[in-house]
This record gives structure tokens, sequence and C-alpha cells, in this order.
């Protein structure tokens, strides 16, 4: 039994050094979350901006894929990290909250940059969380990239809209918060009458894809929905062959998802590789902007729409930095209170209907 | 409820209940021969990753192969990779004598870790993204039929077709020939089928690999009309298939009628907002969902007290007992 058992303990060892590249040094570390390194979304938008910065001023970096989708596996892949010599980390997503929390005071020399979260215990009834010194928490105003989605489609003709989101978690809500208030903002400088916009509005509850939501986008489509607000993931993929079939449109999310389909009018963009790339360039400027909690808006660029790709039959570039102007200057101010339902917010000419 | 309401929800009920239909048979092939077979949930996502693989391969080679020929082979080679990985189940359970639940389950857990693991070495990611050329929206001259062209030909796939002709050849093939006379004896009584001559091996054999190959082809059918990437997963429809399958009572025509059922009855539960009875309800969406769970436990609570499940299925046979 001894023997099975260092048997066995040998070969996961040799396993996990195959896996990681043994002793390589390296200075710069990411670590995926849900999904791969070209995942077309969040993990893959990081590690381009890794890349760009460290093929600059050649640095040497790496990505590690955690074993497991799990706190625990995270702050195993961290660990790893930190022995082969990283000296910033760059973890996306607000699945790694609990694992930096750990990290950031275990490893007080190592810089963290975490993406869409603010390191905390993940304990809701005990709550307790920290920005340590070591840490840069990175958000984005969702709420205002769904804005200029929204905002853009009315502006452009459409009248029937629906959001889809992924599960119900604070940028998923933003986002659709911020696409129903676009909406509204639009109809208004239209002058279009009370209940002439409808938002058929929908969590799916999942980031992965399913029969079902597909058959949901159909029946919506079929409503006389004439384009729907994707932001969750891959429930892209289910929306999208609903939308080939009944010759419909959607919106991508995070990044521009055009390449995806021909369905796609244009994307609600989060600028995450620039993000990336900038905090990293603070680091070795000696800047790093540990401890605080950065916030990237329509103001420092860190979202938007990509104007370029984007499919519109009238909204222009000038509509749309007039009202990307706005949004900086703070004559348009969009709520991004995620406890409210979306048919409580200020709206008249915009119906929302709740599927949930 | 208007008409278009009608045909709006039979056309989405197919997407549920055709791969459900064809996965259903293979497993009623599999269990009326005497072999459980709860390995149709891996053996769907092999039969799928083969043939989405397959059609990621010649559309990126650019060999535009017409589309209707493309799923056709497509969903061969499923039907090939279906028996294949079946094999080793037919093996263990009938040769082997094992228990049928184990190397079903066995199965059930490599099929995914495989094709991640293939799809990876291929592409890095484990997604494998093909494009839908195969929607069919309407066939000529059927189409234009009144009501039924609405119905059956309109807004459809090829594949709605062949579950049809499975389902056809199925009843054939169990009620009209030797073969499924065989079959059958296997699954309710080998000892009395072997006395008579029948190789029960055999028989049990050619029982999985129909399965295997069946449920392989309900993997792409499954995938294609819903999805545009295959991310090594049929989401728990090859475990509701084996629903199917009990509620169908092992019988063909009842199978249908319950592939059918349960397809409506999902398609409903998503696809509330566009029946205007439903909709005008005004109730919460969470009611909605849980009418495929409530509706199937009722209708089993009404159909399970007559049960009839092959009375050999699960028991290797063993020449010597009696």
């Amino acid at each position: 039994m001894k023997k099975l058992l260092s048997l066995l303990l040998a070969l996961t060892m040799a396993f996990t050094l195959v896996a990681c590249g043994g002793a390589e040094e390296f200075e710069l570390a990411l670590i995926t979350d849900y999904g791969t390194i070209d995942d077309g979304s969040f993990n893959q938008g990081s590690w381009e901006g890794i890349v760009q910065y460290a093929e600059a001023n050649n640095i040497s970096h790496k990505y590690f894929q955690p074993a497991d989708e799990a706190a625990d596996a995270y702050l195993n892949a961290i660990d790893l990290a930190v022995q082969s010599g990283a000296k910033v980390i760059v973890t996306p997503g607000f699945m790694f909250e609990t694992s930096i929390f750990i990290a950031q005071d275990r490893y007080p020399d190592v810089k963290f940059i975490l993406l869409d979260g603010s390191p905390n215990n993940g304990d809701w009834d005990n709550y307790e969380g920290k920005v340590g010194d070591n840490v840069v928490s990175i958000f984005y105003a969702e709420d205002q990239s769904g804005f200029l989605a929204g905002y853009a489609m009315v502006k452009d003709g459409y009248r029937n809209l629906g959001y889809m989101g992924g599960m119900a978690v604070p940028p998923v809500v933003r986002f659709g918060h911020g696409f129903v208030q676009g909406a509204e903002y639009a109809a208004q400088e239209l002058g279009l009458a009370d209940g002439s916009i409808n938002i058929n509005y929908f969590y799916t509850g999942t980031f992965n894809p399913a029969p079902e939501i597909q058959t949901r986008a159909a029946a919506w489509y079929n409503d006389g929905v004439e384009v729907i607000f994707v932001a969750g993931g891959g429930i892209f993929y289910s929306v999208v062959p609903a939308a080939e079939n009944e010759g419909k449109f959607v919106i991508g999310v995070d990044v521009d998802q055009s390449p995806l389909s021909d369905t796609v009018i244009t994307s609600a963009l989060k600028l995450v590789t620039s993000s990336v790339y900038d905090s990293v360039e603070a680091y070795y400027n000696g800047r790093f902007a540990g401890g605080q909690t950065l916030l990237y808006e329509a103001s420092n660029m860190g979202i938007g729409l990509p104007m370029a790709t984007s499919k519109f039959n009238s909204f222009s570039q000038a509509d749309y930095d007039a009202i990307f102007a706005k949004i900086v200057s703070g004559a348009v101010v969009v709520n991004n209170n995620t406890d409210i339902a979306p048919a409580d917010l200020p709206i008249s000419a915009v119906v929302v209907n709740d599927q949930n | 409820m208007s008409f278009d309401v009608l045909v709006f929800l039979i056309q989405q009920m197919m997407f549920f209940s055709i791969p459900l239909l064809i996965v259903a048979l293979g497993g009623m092939f599999s269990e009326r021969s005497g072999v459980v077979n709860i390995a149709l949930e891996g053996i769907m996502i092999m039969g799928a990753f083969i043939g989405v693989l397959f059609i990621f391969f010649v559309q990126n080679a650019n060999a535009r192969l017409n589309a209707q020929p493309l799923l056709l082979v497509a969903l061969l080679l499923a039907a090939l990779a279906g028996s294949l990985i079946a094999l080793p189940h037919a093996y263990a359970s009938v040769h082997m004598k094992a228990n049928q639940v184990i190397s079903g389950t066995a199965i059930n857990m490599f099929a995914p870790a495989f094709a991640i693991y293939v799809a990876r070495m291929i592409r890095t990611v484990q997604q494998i993204p093909f494009t839908n050329q195969f929607y069919i929206e309407s066939v000529p001259v059927l189409g234009d039929i009144p009501v039924i062209g609405q119905f059956l030909f309109q807004k459809t796939y090829l594949t709605t077709y062949l579950g049809f002709l499975i389902l056809a050849i199925s009843w054939i093939l169990l009620y009209k020939t030797p073969f499924g006379l065989r079959l059958r004896a296997c699954g309710e009584h080998p000892q009395a089928a072997d006395s008579v001559g029948i190789g029960v091996f055999k028989m049990r054999y050619i029982g999985v690999m129909i399965s295997g190959a069946l449920a392989g082809i309900g993997g792409v059918v499954f995938v294609i009309p819903t999805s545009i990437t295959f991310d090594a997963t049929v989401s728990g429809y090859g475990f509701l298939a084996l629903a199917v399958l009990i509620f169908g009572q092992w019988k063909p025509g009842r199978i249908l009628f319950a592939a059918f059922f349960f397809g409506l009855m999902k398609t409903i539960s998503v696809a509330y907002s566009s029946i205007p009875f439903l909709s005008s309800l005004q109730i919460s969406g969470s009611v909605y969902k849980m009418i495929p769970f409530i509706a199937t436990l009722v209708v089993l609570a009404f159909s399970s007290r007559r049960s009839m499940a092959p009375k050999a299925v699960g028991i290797p046979y063993d020449k010597g007992s009696r």
C-alpha cells in the first residue's frame, strides 16, 4: 500500500512538473478563470495585455491553467507561479476574490492584478475584505457599456429588444441595467411615446450553452424581438443559432464578437487588454497602484463599442462620439445599482418584460 | 391559440424531441436484448464529438461539400464512433458478466474527458465551432402543402425525417422480423432463447452496438440545431433519453409519444412568452420552469405501476443458471 501511494505521489508530481514547464523562471504570470486562454473573451483579453507589454519590453511571461475551477485549485496555481519566480500575477474574474484574499498576505512581495473583483473571504455572513498593498483591484463600468449599446440600438431604429444575461452577478446585472437605461435615453431624445420600446429581460443562470436558451431566444424572435443583447459567455453560442435561423440579430459582450457570427451588430466592450497593460506598465515604472480599486469607464476609455466593425443602419461615429462625451462629462449618469429590478429603473418609454 | 403559435411550438419541439427519440430507441435495442445501457449520455457525447469534428475539418478545409451530404456523412461517422465506444460496454456486460451499470458509468466519465483532451490537442481550446449550413427554410414542394407543410416541412433539419425513419425501421425490425423476435427473447428469457439455438451473446452484442450507433447519431442531431459550437457536453439529454425509454415502456410507439411529451413540456417551459394564453397569466417565470418536472412526476406516478421492463434486463446471461 505504501509503495502504491508513493508511486502515485511521484506520478502526480511528475505530471504537475510537465504541465507547468518545470524550473523555467518568469516574471509575469496569468492564471486562467473559467475556460481557456483563447476563450475569445476575458482570459484571452487579459493575456493579450500581458503579451503586448512583455514582448515590447522583453520580459518573460507565462500562463497557468488551474487543475480545477475551484478556489483551492486557483490558490495552488498562484503558489506555483510564485515558486517559479512570478513578480506580477494577473487573475481575471470574480472567482479569484477568495484566493487573492489569502494570497495577498501569503506573498507580500508579489503584486496581484485582480479583474472584476475585490479580495474577500467569501463569507457573506462574516464578511471580511481588503485590498492589500500589493493588490490592485480593477472594475469596469459595464453599465456605461450596456448603456451605449441600448442607446445605439434605439437610435438605429430598433424598437423591440431583448436582454439575456448569464448568472445575475453584479457585472452581468450592470450590463442589463445599462442597456435598459440607454434605450430609455435614446427614446426620450427621439421623443417616442411611453411604452413604445419593449425589452424582454432574462438571466439564464448559467454561462454555458444549453438548448433551452436557443428555444427561449427563438421564442423571443418569433414574438417580434429584433435584437438580443447576450451578456453571458457561452450562452452566446445558444442564442446565435436562433438569430441565424430567424434572420435576426444579437449584440455581443466583453470583446468584439463580430468575427463569431454575421448576426452580431455590435458588442458592448470592456477594454480588458488595455487595463491589464496599464497596470503592468505601472508596475515596471514604479507606479503600481497597490491597495487601490480602479474603475475603467468612459472617462478613461475603459469601455465602448467597436464602431469599425459594427453594422448599424444609421447610427454614425458622430452620434457615438456625442453620447460618449456626455457620459464622460457627467451629463448622462447611468444608474449602476445592482440591488433593484430592471423594471424599477426610472423608465417610461421603455417597458421591461421581466421573465425572471 | 393561434395557428402560427402552434406551428412555432411544434417546430421548436422537434429540436428537443427528435434527439430524445433517436437515443431512446437506441436504448431500447440494448435493453430489449437484456443489457442496461446507462452509457447513452457518454455515447452521445462521443458521437457528437466525432460528427462535429468532421464538420469542422471539412468546413475549414474549404472543401464546401453540399450541406446535406456533409451532414449525412457526419451522422454516419457518429454512428460508427458510437458503436465503437459501446463495444467495451458490450464486452464487459456480455462476455465478462460485469455489473452493467459500472461499465456504462465508465463510458459516461470517459467520453467528455476524451472529447476535451483531443479537442485541446487539435485546437488548444475545448470548443469545436461549426457553421450551421444545415437549416432547411422550407422543403421544396412539400413545404408548400397547407397546414402539414407548415408543421413538418418548414424551418426544419434533415435529422427530423431521419428520426421518423429510424422509428419506422425500429418498429419493423423489432416486431416484423425474426431478428426482432430473437432480440426480444434474449431480453425476456435468454435460457429459453438459447435452448432453441439463438446465440444470446451475439444478439446482445448486436443490441448494444445498435444502441451505440443510434446514440451517436442522436448526439449530432442534438448539437446541430441548438448551437454553433460543441463543448464536450450534451446537457444530460442522454439521461433524459433513459427516462423517455422507461416512460415509453420499451416500445417504439410509446417512446415516440414520450419523446414528444417531454419535448413539448420543455418547449412550453421556455417559450411561454409566445403563447398568448400563458403570457397573459402574468405569473413568475420560475413557475414555467417547473412545468417539465411536475408533468414528468405526474405522468410517471400514473404510468409506472404497469412498468414493463424486459424481464432479463441487467442480468448477465449464464448458461448454467435457470
